[in-house]
């Protein structure tokens, strides 16, 4: 294809005009002002947050001093952490960067981020401790959390209530809801245990209270084979073999499929999965409820699955402006306000999570309402710390997995393996591990 | 452009003709340097600055300390990323799921194209055109979008696994399974190419094998596959490279099922350790590795041809 000049204009004129565009474009993209035509400080964002563009919009409407540019990246292991590490050790990353609480250490690997302890101190009684410790690795404040993601059981609560199946207060009721559920409908489970998602893996271990890394003194100590995570896997190897529950992955089609037709009757998900189940299944409202996770011994605990936070660039030229963007994503009612359009919001920052409170609809589930389970479902989160190589960990527990489906390997050797993995990593790195709890 | 234009020297005199000449050399080298640069550019840009940064990267891993929050200080260690890779049972086991699947697809295939095409080539087959283009028509398929499409007819609940003798998602049968899906986009292809190749076998030759009593099967072996054997022969380097970079099909495959390891191909190999583990370095000795390997592989299979045509 070839560029035609328009008529009326001379050859000469177009080429001029076009290469002056072309030129103006080169600089414009290598102009590092911080502020804007109009004199407002330019803060650049990236983001994969469903619908950060509405909350820089909304932003930028009530705050003409400050212009938030936002970049929407690839979101987490699809690309996003790649091209913000590529960024942070090419010295152009931009102000603000988007991290999961996971996510956050290996972030920190870089060297990049801007410590924000003194920036948030006032901010610390606001935040459910689960959010507010996910940004304190090491005990100093890197990012600013936006949502937590508690864990919490969805159920048919007709089916449960048709077939009489009492809903499972402990994981040893669990098991006996799942035999039930299994009698009532040979082609039904309880649920899907997700062998392919690390980060399900993680979150159902977080519940049994033995942290996978710990900060111990200047060194980090690695557990994942510790108690806890042992007796999770052991009970859910028990249930994989026994066939009671699914292994195949949640949200895909598949699993859509099996939901429609009633195929499973439970989700171990967390927050946001309640968008899933309204997006995935609009038609099964009136069907599920929601309750908090089965406990080990009747233990209050859960884990999470999730949750976004933002940190700041230690390379940023305008860092107040970053922070003060920060401070009202993370902390204005407006946030969650525009939130409710379009999702289930479940804020980190507890007056935020009132206001989406108020402004949820409800209808789609029976029994307890959604924000009271979530709500107990995040006081119980147990104390958690994240690894500098917990993505990774994801992926390779997730490749360990792969043969427990097929009773090649059982979760209790994927969660060995894994350790010794992560251990080796680390070391490889410079990093002094110690092994085992504290 | 005038330099260009051919100079006509009868009746220019001697010292200004030679004046000329000179100029007319000095031009054409520049013209020469013009029109080679953008090609010139491009390589350097995008093929050699890349392989030397990675050649240079290779050399160097990043080390932590502390908890490691204080940044990567990058350290020189040699050929120390290529004896971990060479070390790595996780590198010796992508490499071997390349070979089989290399042992198994490319006899497949690239037999399966020969014989489509001898058949479109004989007058056996008819609709000629039609044959040809439904066959063409999976290389015309995003090979993301073919793996998804694969997946999804090899999930549980499809028809096709409830067939199948083995599950074609588990441990056994992913091999196959990936091989059918590379057999599938690439088989039609290469069938192009052959048919193409037999286009040009001279028609006198084919009517003097008739003459000589040569039935349909016995001109095709003796005289066409012969004589288009080095079209084979560069068909089958291309694939082996390819194989060699085995990734989408695997890298799609993995959101379906856990027999597909975050290392199961070397290039997924080189994905895992650049951008989930973060490790340049050892991605890029990897990625040279599996270069050199690329290079041979190839040298190889070339001077097979060349002797086996001399």
């Amino acid at each position: 294809m070839t560029l035609r000049p328009p008529a009326g204009l001379t050859r000469r004129t177009f080429l001029s005009a076009t290469t002056g565009l072309a030129a103006a474009g080169l600089v414009g993209g290598c102009a590092s002002s911080t502020t804007t035509a109009s004199g407002a400080t330019r803060v650049r964002i990236w983001s994969w947050l469903t619908g950060m563009d509405k909350y820089v919009a909304g932003f930028n409407a009530a705050h003409p001093d400050i212009s938030v540019e936002l970049n929407v990246i690839a979101s987490g292991l699809k690309g996003g952490y790649a091209q913000q590490t590529n960024a942070l050790r090419a010295h152009n990353a931009p102000d603000i960067l988007h991290t999961e609480y996971q996510g956050l250490p290996q972030l920190l690997t870089t060297g990049g981020l801007r410590d924000l302890t003194t920036d948030l101190a006032d901010l610390e009684r606001g935040y459910s401790p689960a959010a507010w410790q996910g940004v304190r690795p090491g005990g100093r404040t890197w990012a600013v959390p936006m949502d937590l993601a508690p864990m919490v059981l969805y159920y048919r609560k007709d089916l449960f209530d048709r077939h009489g199946i009492a809903v499972p207060r402990t994981w040893d009721e669990f098991r006996t809801a799942a035999q039930a559920v299994k009698q009532a409908d040979p082609a039904a489970r309880v649920t899907t245990f997700p062998l392919n998602d690390g980060s399900f893996f993680a979150g159902m271990c977080w519940q049994a209270g033995d942290p996978w890394w710990r900060v111990d003194g200047g060194a980090w100590r690695v557990d994942i084979d510790g108690e806890g995570t042992r007796r999770t896997a052991d009970y859910w190897q028990g249930l994989i073999g026994a066939g009671l529950v699914a292994t195949a992955p949640t949200g895909d089609q598949d699993w859509i499929g099996a939901m429609h037709t009633g195929r499973l009757w439970g989700l171990l998900g967390a927050s946001w999965s309640v968008g899933t189940l309204v997006k995935s299944i609009p038609k099964d409202t009136g069907r599920w409820a929601v309750t908090t996770m089965p406990t080990w011994d009747g233990v209050p605990s859960t884990g999470v699955q999730g949750g976004s936070a933002f940190a700041v660039s230690a390379e940023s030229k305008v860092p107040e402006a970053a922070v003060k963007f920060l401070r009202w994503l993370s902390t204005d009612p407006a946030v969650a306000k525009i939130g409710t359009t379009f999702t289930t919001p479940f804020p980190g920052y507890l007056p935020s999570r009132d206001v989406a409170r108020k402004a949820y609809q409800g209808g789609y589930f029976l029994g307890a309402p959604v924000y009271d389970v979530l709500d107990e479902a995040a006081r119980r989160v147990p104390d958690w710390t994240w690894g500098p190589n917990a993505l990774r960990m994801f992926s390779t527990v997730v490749d360990h997995l792969g043969g427990v489906k097929t009773g090649g390997t059982t979760l209790a050797a994927a969660v060995r393996q894994t350790q010794a993995d992560a251990v080796a990593e680390l070391r490889e790195r410079g990093l002094t591990v110690r092994e085992g709890k504290a | 452009m005038t330099v260009l234009t051919p100079e006509r020297a009868t009746d220019v005199p001697a010292p200004a003709r030679s004046g000329a000449a000179a100029r007319g050399r000095r031009g054409r080298g520049r013209a020469g340097l013009v029109l080679a640069a953008p090609f010139a550019i491009l390589l350097t840009v995008t093929v050699l600055v890349p392989i030397g940064y990675a050649l240079y990267l290779s050399l160097f891993t990043d080390r932590l300390s502390g908890l490691g929050f204080s940044g990567p200080r990058q350290a020189f260690v040699a050929l120390g990323n290529y004896a971990d890779v060479l070390t790595d049972s996780a590198f010796h086991a992508s490499l071997g799921n390349v070979a089989l699947f290399v042992v198994v697809h490319i006899p497949i295939m690239l037999g399966l194209a020969l014989l489509l095409a001898l058949l479109v080539d004989s007058a056996v087959v008819r609709l000629k055109r039609v044959w040809s283009l439904a066959v063409f028509l999976p290389y015309a398929v995003p090979t993301v979008i073919t793996g998804l499409v694969w997946a999804y007819l090899y999930s549980p609940n499809s028809g096709l696994s409830a067939v199948l003798p083995v599950d074609p998602l588990g441990k056994t049968g992913i091999l196959p399974s990936i091989v059918n899906i590379a057999t599938w986009q690439w088989v039609g292809y290469n069938m192009i190419i052959f048919y193409t190749a037999l286009q040009a076998v001279p028609r006198d030759v084919l009517e003097a094998a008739r003459a000589d009593g040569a039935g349909g099967v016995r001109t095709a072996w003796s005289v066409k596959v012969p004589m288009i054997r080095p079209t084979m022969f560069v068909a089958l380097v291309f694939t082996v490279i390819g194989s060699l970079q085995l990734f989408t099909e695997p890298l799609v495959l993995r959101g379906f099922t856990g027999s597909v390891t975050s290392t199961w191909s070397p290039s997924l190999y080189v994905y895992e350790a650049a951008f989930i583990a973060g490790d340049y370095g050892r991605a890029a000795a990897a990625s040279v590795l599996l270069a050199l390997v690329s290079a041979l592989l190839s040298a190889l299979v070339m001077r097979l041809s060349n002797r086996r045509s001399r």
